[in-house]
């Protein structure tokens, strides 16, 4: 469940619970079986020298070294959510999404404005080269601030009011990143699903750096590679996001070990990760990771059938059924996990919209709500989630401790009756011979929604809607299309009404960054011209003209510039009750559920928890570098 | 016969090359290509030097320029920003999904799509001709029907739909791991008996699949050729003259019969293929056909470009190669008499 | 007047013989010579039982396209949340050793939470009877008229679900139905397509000769060297995705249709070559006729029989084409109904071992399919009457 402490001066907090709390773990380490044969030839150092000098210490961890675990991906390319998956960040989100220190030894946060980070004495990177604040430093003076490595310039987490942040290296293992104005969105983005790595392994990276190696040779192996200039390789090299480059040293628990193509992947455990347990193991428990490439259609089957020891991206409640079926056969668990999204279906009105009859119409109140009265989710829950899902808004899950009694169904209930009264109200009232409205310019009011043609369910839940539209004379023409037209056709103003998915934080806390909730971003459908207009900085799209989305942006700004954790619980609380009250997007039903296949003998995920891409990262957060076999699985031969 | 030969040998060359207009000019019907779809997809997720890449790689291979001269220096024809760099110099191209070179994306899947495709060839040739040969000379009778209405099912059946069903049915009694050309892991290792043993048993239910349906059209080909023979003088003569019937058989009117078998290969081929895509994407097996569907999906052209000519050479090939059995086997091609 | 004498067998008339004489014709051998040859076309078809029994079929099959919202118990798109995934109602006769008349036996819905399976338990108390010639749901015939009639039709508040339900529990039999009609039509129109082109390719390379034949033959020789599915996959990327169904299905027609002519061209060719050199061809010239009527009232006649035959043949690709297609998501798409749309929708393992009746649309695919094949046999065998 969620913590309900009030937050105290991030500050005091996060030094209290930085430090190690015993401090007896100093010395004794039970060296893992696995590297016992390269310690023993002196290729690798024991595991006292490996682990720093204070680790990180996870109370709850508890097992024993061993195993692989087989997991299945769609294409090599998903190899890269292995960072995901093994979460190892600056700062991370622990079961309770509160933040916590995690590679770093502690940080202070002074008003969200200065911020200090300390590394652990004697940590290095997975070749044995210290992790210092040199990897830092090289990131920001040689990488972010490098035209050539970034044209773009630094990231926009690390800029406030258009200035980058002001780095110091204080000394060897503390450095400080100082900004003008409070950037609360800092801490929060390293703690995200993908990390935004703002270190990186300098001793490798710098001969491929032409302020350190000879460009010309660069430039050379470049054209080599068939890529444009010694940029060009770097960035090939420097490949902390996507996972291949094998050479280059991480930071988290498992290494790539092989370079596509490839059909099998192998992630090996790192010999000096960070964190140990209590009882003097340094995690992680398994050995490695095994990823196998199969076409996404067959992960259900092959889980069916046995064949993977942890799966969950990839499988989806319409397999449950199937997965359920093959547990005692083939010797594996389904875990059932709640899905923390606003809304498994979601309509984005275009409040942009380039037809004047449609755009008036999207942005009059009366309209969104009478479409979403006339909603009955009750029967969509019942076909699509099994009757199980949460009927109402595109909003927060309950969890959450942003959430409030009413913000679900505030004008998300079935009233058909209601709804058409508003669309009387509107002016609506004229109908045809079968019973249509018409348009105030007398076309047959039919909404076209767009929709991203991948997933067959979302035409299904449409084809619904327009069953419970028809009720009360609105004309429903779904209209699938490849995603990047559908894009496309968004940003211009063309499209009427898009389905997708809801929210992708659905378990926010004060803390976190309320981007989405706002216009700020081309990507939402409701407001891609407001969006972009932000994004650009004024230079395309439109300005926000409604007051209520005005109001959402004000509220922005005032979560922006505060550090009291208070205000922007206030400013959370009012951004939902106004998307409640506006439903700049019509939500349908929440609550799916996340199956998670774990084979018998494999503990250390919960029974039950919030599964999401932000902020759980999946199963990030839930670790993965504590999950181990049970003596009785490790005795049977591992593949 | 040399002169034949370098006829057969230009006019090759020729449908080469037309067919290689063909297919790009297939794969560029599509709107827009990879990279600019992928660069507003980039922006919309902020990552904005991601974006710079790909712009750059847009200058790189031309994408801006007009369709004509894209083909051209795809061909190897027109200098493109490297030098001349395409198809007739080796360079097969640039994947921008894989963001690797063709050749790596695709390497082991090719020699993997021919390993299936022989095989089926050998399955079809193996299972139709002895079914065939009963089938002619016991006609009517209950083993004839049965084998072809075996074949007719194979012939009817979606193949897909076969491979599916075949998949878990031979997962459930045999146990054989779903999808793949062999258990996974095996995946990366070098080849081992074992690892042998599983190719053989993956291969049994895409053998079986998209060999049913070339078997079925060849039993009733080969049964209505060896019928025909079989009614001619200069079988009747040889029994009538003591030579026993299986020798008889044999030796005349089944190499009779064979004629347009030989002269099939070439045909054999483009269905075969076209045949294996389908199969292979839904055993999802390691060939050639699921690249191609991504590829064409995705417009990554360089990568679908290459794949449907390798494919369309391998026919063309085929097709030489049977034309070329068949001017050796029958001197009156040869000689240029007949249309 | 000598003996006939049977001699081991052998009879030898020992009359005088006379050249000049003939036999009288019987009657019989009359209308056989005197028969035109599509006559002689249908007596030797009428001989091949089995592609009789197969003309008999698609016959039933086509004629039933016109009245297929009358034949499906529910209409195209109704659907009943309560009933998901649900098996087949099987039709009894005997209720209890009593003959009461088709019936079901009703079924209920509950939901398995421990193994997240539904449920569905047989009530065997009380059968229900089925309607015949019945008022039910509302459908457009034709698209004019809104009507309600079906041939047969669900109990009063029950449910008939012949072939069970989908996963919006739509019924699957009635979806069948409908599909027949788009995958049945398919193959009809883009055989039309490739006919055309066959016959209007081939009719000029046969017939100019010359460079003209020489091109065409070029143009023959590359289509048939290209694999049939990753064009066909090609192309149909290449169709917009925001065209209508109806674009989208008459798009999809062509493509199969462009890529099947030039097989047809090809028999259509050589056939003219070698009737061109024919006497009556020659006569016919001399006699002052315009090419155009040669080809069309000399020549063609003399090979549409062959080609019938041929494009019969072609027909069951076409069906499998689309097929496959719209396996792949490439073809029609919801909510158009097609037998390859709904082999879409069963196309994960879990169709096969969770509901297997999802894979039903299989059995009209082959049944068709394998009718078109034994046909096209039969015409090709009865294509020449002379042999």
């Amino acid at each position: 469940m969620m913590s309900m402490l009030p937050r105290l001066k991030a500050g005091l907090l996060a030094l209290l619970l930085a430090c190690p709390v015993l401090p007896a773990l100093a010395a004794d380490y039970a060296e893992q079986p696995y590297f016992a044969e390269k310690v023993a030839r002196k290729e690798l150092p024991p595991v006292s020298e490996r682990v720093p000098r204070t680790p990180y210490v996870s109370e709850q961890a508890s097992g024993q070294y061993g195993g692989d675990i087989v997991t299945l991906v769609a294409r090599a390319r998903d190899i890269r959510y292995i960072s995901t998956y093994a979460y190892s960040r600056l700062v991370g989100y622990d079961r309770d999404l509160e933040l916590r220190p995690d590679i770093l030894e502690k940080y202070e946060d002074e008003d969200d404005r200065v911020f200090t980070f300390t590394i652990r004495e004697g940590h290095r990177w997975s070749d044995g080269h210290p992790f210092t604040a040199e990897d830092f430093r090289y990131y920001w003076e040689d990488i972010a601030l490098n035209k050539d490595l970034s044209p773009a310039g630094v990231p926009e987490f690390m800029m406030v009011g258009g200035k980058p942040a002001k780095f110091e290296v204080l000394d060897e293992r503390t450095v400080r990143y100082t900004f003008d104005k409070p950037n609360p969105r800092f801490l929060p983005y390293l703690a995200g699903p993908v990390d935004p790595a703002i270190y990186r392994p300098a001793h490798y990276l710098k001969q491929f750096h032409a302020k350190y190696a000879d460009k010309a040779k660069l430039d050379e192996a470049a054209k080599a590679q068939k890529l444009k200039s010694w940029a060009a390789l770097h960035n090939r090299m420097d490949d902390m996001k996507e996972h291949t480059n094998p050479d280059e040293p991480v930071l988290q628990a498992w290494r790539v070990t092989n370079r596509a193509p490839a059909n099998r992947f192998v992630f090996e455990r790192n010999p000096y990760y960070h964190r140990v347990d209590t009882h003097g193991h340094q995690l992680p428990y398994v050995d490695r990771i095994i990823m196998d490439v199969s076409s996404g259609g067959l992960f259900a089957a092959k889980a069916n059938a046995g064949e993977v020891d942890l799966l969950f991206r990839g499988i989806s409640m319409s397999d449950i059924p199937i997965l359920k079926q093959g547990e005692k056969a083939h010797d594996y668990t389904t875990l059932l996990w709640p899905y923390a999204r606003g809304s498994e279906l979601a309509l984005y009105p275009d409040l942009n919209a380039k037809d004047p009859v449609w755009r008036a119409l999207n942005r009059d109140v009366r309209y969104r709500r009478a479409l979403s009265l006339a909603i009955d989710r009750r029967t969509l829950n019942n076909v699509f989630l099994f009757g199980l899902g949460i009927e109402g808004n595109n909003t927060v899950m309950e969890q959450s401790p942003l959430s409030f009694p009413g913000l679900r169904t505030l004008n998300a209930t079935y009233d058909p009756a209601e709804a058409s009264r508003l669309l009387d109200a509107i002016g609506l009232s004229k109908r045809n011979a079968a019973g249509t409205r018409l348009l105030p310019d007398g076309r047959e009011m039919e909404i076209i929604v767009e929709t991203d043609g991948e997933a067959s369910h979302i035409v299904d839940a449409l084809t619904l809607i327009g069953e419970f539209w028809r009720e009360i004379g609105v004309r429903l023409f779904v209209k699938p299309q490849d995603r990047t037209v559908l894009r496309n056709r968004a940003f211009a103003g063309l499209t009427n009404m898009v389905a997708g998915q809801g929210f992708d934080n659905a378990v926010p806390t004060a803390i976190m960054p309320p981007t989405e909730y706002a216009p700020m971003r081309q990507d939402n459908y409701a407001w891609p011209q407001w969006g972009q207009y932000v994004e650009t900085k004024g230079k395309n799209g439109e300005p926000v003209d409604i007051p209520e989305a005005q109001r959402l942006l004000d509220l922005y700004t005032i979560w922006m510039n505060t550090a009291n954790h208070g205000v922007q619980r206030d400013v959370w609380t009012e951004m939902l009750r106004n998307h409640a009250e506006n439903q700049w997007s019509i939500g349908t039903v929440a609550g799916a559920l996340q199956p998670i296949v774990v084979r018998n003998g494999l503990k250390g995920l919960p029974a039950k928890a919030l599964y999401s891409w932000e902020p759980t990262a999946l199963i990030g957060i839930y670790r993965i570098d504590e999950m181990y076999w049970t003596k009785a699985a490790l005795k049977e031969a591992r593949r | 016969m040399i002169l034949f030969l370098l006829r057969r040998f230009v006019t090759m060359l020729v449908t080469l090359l037309i067919i290689s207009a063909l297919v790009f000019l297939i794969i560029k019907l599509p709107p827009g290509d990879f990279l600019t779809n992928q660069i507003a997809e980039l922006r919309a997720q902020g990552e904005a030097d991601a974006a710079a890449k790909a712009e750059f790689l847009i200058k790189q291979y031309g994408l801006d320029k007009p369709v004509w001269q894209q083909y051209l220096v795809w061909l190897g024809a027109m200098p493109g920003q490297n030098g001349f760099s395409g198809l007739l110099q080796g360079d097969w191209g640039w994947s921008f999904e894989y963001d690797r070179p063709v050749t790596e994306v695709v390497g082991d899947s090719l020699w993997l799509t021919l390993v299936v495709n022989i095989a089926v060839v050998i399955f079809i040739h193996l299972i139709s001709i002895p079914i065939a040969i009963y089938s002619a000379t016991r006609q009517y009778s209950v083993g004839d029907y049965i084998a072809t209405f075996i074949g007719y099912i194979g012939l009817a059946t979606p193949s897909f739909l076969l491979a599916l069903i075949l998949l878990y049915y031979f997962n459930r009694w045999f146990g054989i791991s779903i999808g793949g050309l062999f258990d996974a892991r095996f995946a990366g290792q070098p080849w081992t008996w074992a690892k042998i043993q599983s190719l053989l048993a993956h291969l049994i239910v895409p053998t079986l699949v998209i060999g049913l349906a070339g078997t079925a059209a060849m039993i009733r080909r080969m049964r209505a050729n060896l019928l025909d023979e079989l009614g001619k003088q200069y079988y009747v003569t040889a029994k009538a003259k003591g030579l026993a019937p299986s020798r008889a058989l044999l030796k005349y009117p089944f190499r009779m019969s064979l004629n347009p078998f030989i002269a099939d290969i070439g045909n054999l081929l483009p269905h075969l293929v076209s045949g294996s895509v389908l199969v292979s994407l839904v055993l999802s097996l390691p060939t050639v056909g699921p690249i191609l569907l991504s590829a064409l999906k995705s417009q990554d052209q360089f990568l679908a470009g290459f794949i449907l000519m390798f494919v369309a050479v391998l026919t063309v090939l085929g097709m030489l190669v049977s034309d070329l059995l068949l001017a050796w086997l029958d001197p009156r091609i040869r000689m240029g008499g007949g249309r | 007047m000598t003996e006939v004498v049977p001699l081991k067998g052998h009879y030898v008339n020992k009359e005088p013989f006379d050249p000049g004489a003939t036999e009288p014709a019987g009657n019989e051998s009359e209308s056989f010579y005197r028969a035109s040859s599509w006559r002689l076309m249908w007596w030797k078809f009428r001989r091949h039982k089995v592609a009789v029994a197969a003309a008999a079929i698609l016959l039933a099959f086509y004629l039933l396209i016109p009245f297929v919202e009358v034949i499906a118990p529910y209409n195209q798109t109704k659907r009943n949340g309560d009933f998901i995934y649900a098996p087949p109602q099987p039709v009894h006769l005997m209720h209890e050793g009593r003959f009461v008349g088709p019936f079901v036996y009703p079924y209920k819905f509950s939901f398995d939470l421990e193994n997240f399976q539904r449920v569905y338990t047989t009530d065997t108390s009380k059968p229900e009877p089925i309607r015949f010639f019945c008022r039910g749901d509302y459908y457009e015939f034709w698209g004019l008229v809104t009507w309600n009639v079906h041939l047969f039709c669900p109990p009063q508040n029950g449910t008939l679900f012949l072939l069970g339900t989908d996963r919006l529990g739509r019924d699957m039999f009635s979806r069948i139905v409908y599909g027949a009609r788009i995958s049945l039509t398919i193959g009809i129109v883009g055989i039309a397509v490739s006919f055309t082109l066959g016959l209007l390719f081939g009719g000029l390379a046969g017939y100019l000769g010359g460079w003209v034949d020489h091109v065409i033959q070029r143009m023959i020789e590359i289509l048939r060297s290209l694999p049939e599915l990753p064009l066909w996959l090609a192309l149909s990327a290449a169709l917009p995705a925001n065209w209508s169904p109806i674009l989208v299905f008459f798009g999809i027609t062509i493509i199969l249709g462009l890529l099947d002519w030039p097989g047809l061209a090809r028999a259509v060719r050589s056939k003219l070559l070698s009737l061109r050199e024919e006497d009556f061809v020659r006569a016919a010239e001399l006699m002052g006729a315009s090419k155009g009527r040669i080809i069309a009232r000399h020549l063609i006649p003399n090979f549409m029989s062959h080609l019938i035959a041929s494009a019969t043949l072609a027909i069951p690709s076409m069906i499998l084409g689309e097929t496959a297609l719209s396996f792949l998501g490439l073809g029609l798409r919801p909510p158009v109904t097609s037998w390859g749309v709904l082999l879409n929708e069963a196309q994960n393992l879990a169709a096969v071992q969770l509901h297997p009746w999802l894979l039903f649309p299989i059995v009209p695919v082959v049944i068709v399919v394998l009718a078109f094949n034994f046909m096209g046999d039969g015409l090709r065998d009865a294509a020449d009457p002379y042999h």
